[in-house]
Parts: structure tokens; sequence; C-alpha cells
């Protein structure tokens, strides 16, 4: 169930294509092997190994996305199955550790499926899903064949089926699942707590089913030398049973507690994921790798911790801090100085706009462009203080300078009324143009009056 | 658009100018289109740095030939038909008007800027014994210094005036338009007007100093103006956060040894503090500018000012920070892989809005993705990029060749360090809206196709090379031809191929006159092999006859291709040909050649007669050598 979950983790960040493939064979998984959720139910021991796997796996799967982040951020999200490809090798190391994690929780879980002959059919179901990944169109035929059957051909059929891309993982996996002799010493170091985990699974079989034996001998067939790895195998299952029997008496919570103290996870610092460079930072120049990261990057990480920072460091000490007393109220005239200066900052961000709305906001700066609101009275701004009554009411200004009837009283009334219904002259044009007129009657006063149309 | 116009009409949002700025970051930049300000004119469609440059010139000094034309013929311009006033619009005033001598006569002078005529005017107003105002001596020394005792070329005046005026000056400002750095290139002269004028002044106060000696220190006479400041205190006057500034910048032309420099700018800081004066941003930025000239002891006391700065509560601006990075990272030591200072100073960085506080703020992005570039940090880059993408960032960008500069070496950093599907997707954002990449670029970017072996696409970005006007750079288009060549590929991959190389080959007969392109020996033998894989045997031929033509001599495996070819399509005539070529070039494969054909084909009497000739010739003209 681990290894499902964690290879569908695995797959799902692998390429996003997979993701729904792979989720839907959990589904699918989930309905077949109905005893794998039955499992979790019937044992409240191995529930708690199980939610307490489950969440450091999720821990590890945060993990792996935290780490992935950055790089997904760097494609923009963009799931990318070429990308990927390159992360596999970056995260090799992390892949191994967390295939031994996921080992390791099979274990707890497995020492608990103590409820009678399930365990063949939970060992199948480990098998089928890692072969579920693996070649996903066989999943349903697999399902739907008997336990032993399906673990024969499976058996068979693993060696074919794998993917050139998977194989030297899932040959590994078999390997030293099955035949711990046979594989090569360099192995050893990387996988032997996951053998040991398989091994302890393994030799949980009660009876030692004469069928799985013949299963065993089978797989140990497709390996090199066959008797060594067949009473290997033989000797593990009956370690396995001997362990369970031991486990029945009831020490379950106790071996639970010392194997998940036993567990050790994998951790790895974030910060060393988070930056660039775990690449391979080639240089051009012939220097080759500039850094050694595997372990520079520790001590980068250690040294980031105790970095100085740009601001934290002991200052010149010449200056005081500046009191408010306000030193400065007396604003000096710009100089010319201060023009140039202001204009070179302009000079130097005075870029071209970029678009139509840059543009329209540079003309309205520059003073070429309407501003929104339209306004009718833009540029009118000394006329905002005058009120309308100015505007139209003139009639107060002839009180003075004027003869109060008669034809110059008449005509000026006309004037006042056109000049009353003119917009386009401020008041102050308004008066002087009525005080032209004043000045203009008072130099004809005489011959007005000679006319006798002066009246006063 | 529409439906921002019905946003600003509605009425819901009052003020256009703060409505544009907040929706200036959705107005999307059309990554696809050319630069906003060539799109009203089809015929200004630049493709390439150099078409960019000389559109935005010709666009600018057809501005600057109507401005011209306005300022000078304003009598032509008299109708003002926009309500309310445009001021921008309407002609300015550039000629003088009053005549008489009269110190509103100076002022006019001074306000227009010209330098002579204000300085004669000065002088005449002294012989006629005219008391001028204390502000108006201080405008006039302010003008002169400013500008050196040199008239400034004004918008509005011809360029001729100028060199005839001031022949001693370099003639290389080409079309440029003229800014206050042409300006810090001329020289200060001895006893000019400013300082015959600075003599004849009664009483000389701390504004007359600052006027002298920041004009000293702009033009270059960086001694004169410490002796001017030595002066200046033997006459108990205190100095300005003008003069310090000046003389801080000043300082490290003055001494020789680091430590003496810094000697002398400490010195002048802990003047400031006994003067009370308060130093502001640009007193530290020249600080800091200053230690960059100082060697090993910039990066202690690099630091320490920066946390001056924070002590006095003064926020550096970019220049500090630009400045700060020169000190930590040289140009020369590069590959030193620790970018710590510069994490710590985007991180410091990262989201702010910049206003420009200072002109070498413009500087900052360049340098660190210099810096970037030397470290290979990709991760730093993208956090640089995105500081430019925040808010109005990208004016601090410079001009259009820093801006060049910026995008080629993130494009440079890209094109190393990231998977090729990103670097098209940036490759497409970035050009040609914004990016205008050179012949090195382009390498690059072959390059990252090379790594991460996508030769496939070759042929596109030969497309491209033939847009941004590069198909003329024969080393690119031979590295191009090369990569092609290379491997074997997929047939579909080699027709495309093939189909390239007959481009590139038309583009090569093309440029037949000029000299850029020529035939080189591999770039023909790369377009015949290519041309022979996609079994386009027809034009390889061709192309195999203008080896002769262009004194070219082909390869032996080439002409071992050519026979295979012969071989699939079945005619020994050809094979003959080739035998006969062959031995026209004196290979020595020649023998060799003559038997795989006598061997592969069956030849009439008279072919083989002929191949076996070819071959005796051959070695008869070996033995006679």
């Amino acid at each position: 169930m681990f290894r499902l979950l964690f290879r569908t983790v695995y797959t799902a960040r692998n390429s996003s294509v997979n993701v729904n493939e792979s989720l839907s064979l959990l589904a699918k998984c989930d309905k077949a092997n109905c005893t794998v959720p039955a499992l979790r139910v019937s044992n409240g021991g191995g529930l708690r190994a199980l939610s307490t796997n489950s969440v450091r796996l999720c821990e590890k799967k945060n993990e792996s996305v935290t780490a992935n982040q950055d790089e997904e951020t760097k494609t923009d999200a963009e799931a990318d199955p070429k990308e990927t490809k390159t992360l596999v090798t970056q995260e090799a190391d992390e892949d191994s550790k967390v295939i031994k994690m996921a080992e390791q929780s099979e274990e707890p879980l497995v020492s608990k499926a103590d409820d009678g002959g399930s365990t063949t059919q939970q060992h199948q179901v480990d098998v089928t899903t890692e072969q579920d990944v693996v070649t996903p169109e066989k999943v349903e035929t697999d399902a739907a064949m008997s336990g032993k059957e399906s673990l024969l051909s499976l058996l068979g059929a693993m060696k074919v089926d794998v993917t050139s891309k998977r194989k030297p993982k899932i040959v590994k996996v078999k390997q030293s699942e099955f035949t711990p002799m046979s594989r090569p010493p360099a192995m050893e170091s990387t996988i032997s707590m996951f053998q040991q985990a398989t091994a302890e699974a393994s030799s949980q079989s009660e009876k030692l089913d004469p069928e799985l034996v013949a299963a065993a001998s089978a797989a140990a067939s497709t390996l090199p030398n066959s008797s060594q790895a067949e009473s290997q195998l033989l000797k593990q299952l009956r370690q396995h049973e001997a362990v369970t029997e031991a486990q029945k008496k009831g020490d379950v919570t106790k071996d639970l507690g010392l194997i998940i103290a036993d567990m050790k996870i994998g951790k790895h610092s974030n910060r060393q994921n988070a930056r660039p460079s775990n690449q391979i930072r080639f240089d051009e120049d012939g220097q080759g790798y500039t850094h050694d990261r595997g372990i520079t990057s520790e001590l980068d990480s250690v040294r980031r911790n105790i970095r100085r920072n740009l601001f934290s460091g002991k200052r010149l000490n010449i200056f005081a801090r500046k009191t408010d007393d306000g030193a400065d109220s007396a604003v000096a005239r710009p100089t010319l100085w201060d023009m140039d200066f202001a204009h070179q900052l302009s000079e130097v961000t005075n870029q071209m706009p970029r678009n139509g709305l840059e543009e329209m906001i540079q003309w309205t700066k520059e003073g070429k462009m309407w501003q929104y609101p339209i306004n009718n009275e833009i540029g009118l701004e000394e006329e905002a203080s005058v009120s309308f009554h100015e505007h139209i009411f003139l009639e107060k200004h002839l009180a003075e300078g004027f003869p109060q009837k008669g034809p110059v009283r008449h005509f000026m009334e006309l004037v006042v009324g056109g000049l009353s219904k003119n917009p386009y002259l401020t008041v102050q044009q308004k008066k002087e143009h009525i005080s032209w007129f004043r000045d203009y009657f008072h130099q004809k006063e005489e011959v007005l009056k000679e006319a006798d149309v002066y009246l006063n | 658009m529409l439906i921002w116009m019905w946003i600003f009409h509605s009425g819901y949002l009052r003020d256009y100018l703060s409505v544009c700025v907040m929706l200036f970051p959705f107005s999307l930049q059309d990554t696809t289109a050319y630069p906003y300000q060539f799109q009203d004119d089809p015929y200004l469609s630049p493709r390439t740095s150099v078409e960019f440059k000389l559109f935005s010139l010709s666009q600018e000094s057809g501005r600057s030939a109507a401005k011209y034309f306005i300022n000078n013929y304003p009598k032509f311009f008299t109708k003002d038909f926009a309500e309310p006033h445009i001021p921008c619009l309407m002609p300015e005033t550039v000629s003088l008007c009053l005549e008489e001598v009269s110190e509103e006569a100076l002022k006019e002078r001074i306000s227009l800027r010209k330098v002579t005529a204000a300085a004669d005017m000065y002088d005449q107003l002294l012989q006629a014994g005219t008391e001028v105002s204390l502000e108006t001596t201080h405008d006039l020394l302010d003008l002169i210094c400013l500008y050196g005792d040199r008239d400034p070329v004004q918008d509005g005046e011809p360029e001729t005036e100028d060199m005839e005026e001031s022949g001693e000056e370099p003639k290389k400002r080409k079309g440029r338009v003229r800014r206050a750095s042409d300006i810090i290139k001329s020289t200060w002269k001895q006893n000019n007007n400013a300082e015959r004028i600075f003599n004849l002044l009664p009483e000389r106060d701390t504004h007359c100093y600052s006027a002298l000696i920041r004009g000293t220190v702009l033009h270059g006479a960086y001694e004169k103006a410490f002796s001017l400041y030595t002066d200046m205190q033997n006459n108990r006057l205190s100095a300005d956060i003008h003069i310090f500034n000046a003389l801080i910048a000043a300082a490290p032309e003055v001494r020789d040894k680091y430590q003496e420099k810094w000697d002398v700018i400490n010195d002048l800081l802990k003047q400031m503090s006994q003067q009370k004066v308060q130093p502001n941003l640009m007193t530290f930025n020249c600080v800091l500018k200053a230690l960059r000239r100082c060697g090993s002891l910039g990066k202690s006391q690099a630091l320490q000012t920066l946390s001056e700065m924070k002590a006095l509560q003064i926020a550096p601006s970019l220049a500090s920070y630009s400045h700060i990075l020169a000190i930590f990272y040289k140009p020369a030591s590069a590959g030193q892989g620790n970018t710590d200072v510069l994490q710590e100073v985007i991180a410091e960085l990262a989201g702010t809005s910049f206003t420009c506080q200072d002109p070498d703020d413009v500087l900052f992005f360049i340098n660190a993705m210099r810096i970037c570039l030397d470290n290979k940090d990709l991760e730093l880059g993208y956090q640089i990029q995105s500081l430019v993408e925040v808010g109005e960032n990208w004016r601090l960008l410079g001009d259009s060749f820093q801006q060049s500069v910026y995008y080629g070496r993130f494009f440079n950093l890209l094109c190393l360090m990231e998977h090729i599907d990103v670097v098209f997707k940036w490759y497409r954002r970035l050009i040609p809206s914004v990016y205008y990449p050179n012949p090195q670029g382009l390498r690059d970017l072959l390059q990252a196709l090379d790594t991460d072996n996508r030769l496939d696409l070759l042929p596109t970005i030969w497309k491209d090379i033939c847009t941004l006007g590069h198909d003329n750079k024969s080393d690119l288009v031979e590295e191009l031809l090369a990569l092609m060549a290379r491997d074997g590929h997929s047939h579909e991959v080699q027709e495309s191929f093939a189909a390239c190389a007959l481009d590139i080959k038309r583009v090569y007969d093309e440029n037949r006159g000029k000299p850029s392109l020529e035939w080189s020996n591999s770039s023909l033998s790369h377009v015949a092999s290519l041309l022979l894989r996609a079994n386009k045997t027809q034009h390889a031929w061709d192309v195999l006859q203008l080896f002769k033509a262009k004194n070219r001599v082909p390869h032996e495996e080439l002409l071992g291709e050519f026979l295979s070819a012969c071989h699939r399509d079945g005619s020994p005539q050809k094979a003959v040909e080739l035998v006969h070529l062959s031995t026209a070039f004196c290979l020595s494969a020649t023998p060799n050649l003559a038997k795989r054909a006598l061997a592969e084909f069956d030849l009439t009497e008279e072919q083989s007669y002929a191949t076996w000739n070819d071959r005796g010739k051959h070695s008869s003209r070996i033995s006679s050598e």
C-alpha cells in the first residue's frame, strides 16, 4: 500500500499525464484488493503504524514537493515530462532513501497482518502494486487472477514487461527481495535496511504454504544461482513465521515501538535543494565544477545561518542621529544645480512608453490630453472663485458714472444685458468693458449735454 | 480599451492618472509586437538592434527638427487653438529679447543659459559701475561652473555652431543627445570666466565657493577643488552639503594609495559632522562610489557606511547597492562562486518599487545580472528579473543599450543553465519586443539546443536569425550548419534541415557581392552532406560544382557519401563523374574512390576505363611529385 502510495506520488511528480492514470490505478487497486483496507481496519496497532507512517510519508511528500518547487517555478508550473527527466537524476539519492522508508513502513504493516493466511495475498498486493506502475495494462488481469497464479505469472513477466526507463530500479527491487546473496556488494549499503525489512516481511508467512514455496523456488529459478537463492528464500520465510508467532503472543506494541524507534527518516535539508547549486555548474572558461556541492552545500547552509547581515555590521560612527529640529526649514530656491540634477534623473529614467496607456499618461502629464473625467471648466481655475452672479448681475456697475435714464442709460442696459450672456469674458474683462464706456461717455459729456440726451 | 474608457466615464474612479497608474501593471505588453513607439509607422518596424537605434534616432531627430523650427520661427505659430492653453505645444523663447545693459538682461541670459553672453553682460555691467545683486551673481556663477564656461548645446541650435566654437572637444558624439555625462568629459580651464568673476567679487560666501568647487569637480579639476576648499576654511566659512559631496566624489582622484584615499574621505565626513552638516543619500553614494576605487579596503568600509546610513535612517538607493556589488564582485575575479552579498541585497529589495534618486541607479540591474552570469546563479537571475517587473522598476533599466546588455546577460544565463523549453519561453517573451540578440546570444541559444538535444528546432532558429539580420554573420551560420550536419536524424528532421540548408545556400548566393559571407570549405561540405542525407542529390551536385567555382576542396568523407548516394540512385555515370571530380581536386582519396566505384557499380567498359585512368593519373602525379 505504501509502495503504491509512494509510487503514485512519484509518478504524479513525474508527469501530470500520469497523475490521472495512477490515481485511477489507486482506486482500482483498492477495489480489487479489498484486503488492504481490511487490514487497515482489523488491527489497531497496524493502524497506528499506518497512520504514523502515512504522516511521515506526507512529510516526505511535502518535502519533496517543496524541493521540487523551485524547479517548478522555473518552469512556471508547467508540468513538463522533459523537465522531470533531469529531475530524476537529481533525485536519485532521494529516491533511494524514500524507497528505504517505504520498505520500513511496510514492515509494521505486514507484521500486523496476523489474521490468518492473508499474508500471501498481502504479499501479492505488494507485488501487484509494484507492477502496476510498471505495466498499467496488466492490472485488470492481475486483479482477476487468483493470488498465487498471479504471483507466479507476475514474477515470470517481471523481467519482460519492465520498461527500459524503470528497469534498473525494478530489477534491483526484485533482486533484493528474493536473492539477497546474489546482489553485488556495493548495493548492500544502500538497500540493506530495505532488504532486512522485506526479509522480515516475507518470513512472516505462517505455515509456509507449499504454493508459496513453489513460488519462491520459481522466483529463485529466474536468478543465476538458483538453489542457493531458493534456500535463502525459504529460510527467510521461516524466520518470518517465527517472528509472527512471537508477535501473536502479545509483544505487539513493544515490537512496534522498537520498530518505529529504529526507523530512520532520511531527511533532506530543504536548503540544499532550494538552491540551484545542486545543478551542475559547468564553467565555460575551463574551471569545470566551480563548487564541490557534496560537502560545501552543507557548509554553505551553516555559513548562511551565521552570515553577516548587510546592515548588522558596526557603523562609521561619524554622524549623530538627526534631531528633528527642522534645521532645513528655510527651503532655498532651486539652483541651477538642482535643476540639472533633476534633469539628469529624468533623462536617465526617460523610457519610451510601452503601450497606449502609458503614452496617454505621459500626454496627460504634459498637459496635451484632457484630464478624465471630462470637465468643461478645466483651465478656468481662476474663475472658480468667482460666483455666477458677478457674471450676470452687472447692473450694479452702472450705478456710478452713468445717467439714471435716457438713451445712454438705455444703451448701457443693453450692453450689460449682452455682457451678462457672454460666457467667454471674465468678470474683470466685463468690468473693464463697462468702465471703457463710462470713460467714453464722460469724455463726450459736453456733446451729449448739447444734444440734451445726457440726463442726470 | 473601451472597458477602461467606460470605467473612466462612469465616474467610479475620479482621478484619471491614478487609475492609469493602477491599471498599468495589467496593461499587458504584447511580446509579439514591435515596441510601441514604432507602431504608428509601418516603415519603422525594427528587426535588429541597429534598426532599432536608427529608427529611434530618426524619430527623435524628427521631433527635434520640428521643435527647432517652432522655437526659431515663432511668428508662424501664433495661433493658439488649444483651450485651455497647452504650454508645451507653443514655441519657447530661445532668443534674447533685452538688448540694453541691465541686470534684467543678465537674468534673461542666465535663464536662457547663454553662458558667454551672460559673462559678457556681467563685465559690461561692472564696467558701467552697476551693482549686481548677490542672488544674480550666484546664479551666474552656478551657470558658468555647471557648463564649464562653455555654451551648452541647446535643443534649438544647429550642431555646427558648437563645433566651431569648441573645436578642442572630441567629435565622437555623433547624433547622440547631449547629456551631463558629456559635460563631465570636458575640462576646466585655468582662469576661466568663473574664476575671474569669483576673484573679482568683493566678498565671497559659501554659495560662491560651492558653485566653484562643484564646477571644478564636475570638470575634472580635482586639485583645484581641494585648494578652493582650503581657501574657504581659511576664510572661516562653513561648507555646505554640496561642497562635501563634490569633494568626496573627487577624493579618489587626488590620492594614490587606498588608505590615503579613505583617510581623505573619512576626514571630510568628520568635518561634515563638526560643521553640523547633515549628510544625504548622495553623500553616502559618493562615499560608496569612491570606495569602489579603494581596493581591499572597500569591503569593510562599505558595510560600515551602509550601517551608518541605516543608523541615520537614510534609505539606500539602487545606486548604493550597485556600488556595494561592484565593491564585492570585481569583474576580474569571476567564478568566486559566492553570491551571499547579492543574495542579501536581493532579499532586502525584493518586491520594492523604486524611484530614481541617483543617476547611477540605472546601473544596478545590469551589474547584478552580470554577477549572476559570472556565478551562474540562475535562481538569483530570476529574482532580479522579477524585481525588474515590480512596479515601474523597468524604467531604471537605463537606455536602450543598457537594456540590451541586461537582457543579453539574462538570456545568456538562461541558455547556460536552464532547460531548453524554458529558454524558449523566455526567448519568445523577450525577442523581439525588448531584446534583439546579438550573434553571441544566438550562439548561446544554439549551444543550449545542442546541450538539450533539440537540434530539430534549428530550422526555426535559422528563420529567426534571418529576421534578426544576423544571416550575414559567417561564423554564426557556419556553427548552425555544423550543428545540423554533425549527426544523423530522423527522416522528417533531415528534410527540414535540407530545406534550411537550401535557404542558407540562397542567402550565400544573394550575398555574393559582399565580402561578409563567403563559402568556406566546411560550410560547403555541411550543406552538401545535409542535402545528400535528405536525398536531394541534384541540389547536392550543384553544391559540389560550387566547390570548384569557389576554389574549395571537398573532404574525402563527403565524396564517399556522394558515392553512396550515387549507388543508392543507381547512376554509375554520376559515380564516374565523381571520380573525375576527385581527380581534378587531386585528392589522395581518388584511388580508393575509384576502387569503390569499380567494385560497387556495373560500369560500362568505357566508364571503367576512364575510372582506371583517373586512378592511374593520380598515382602518376604522385610519383612525379
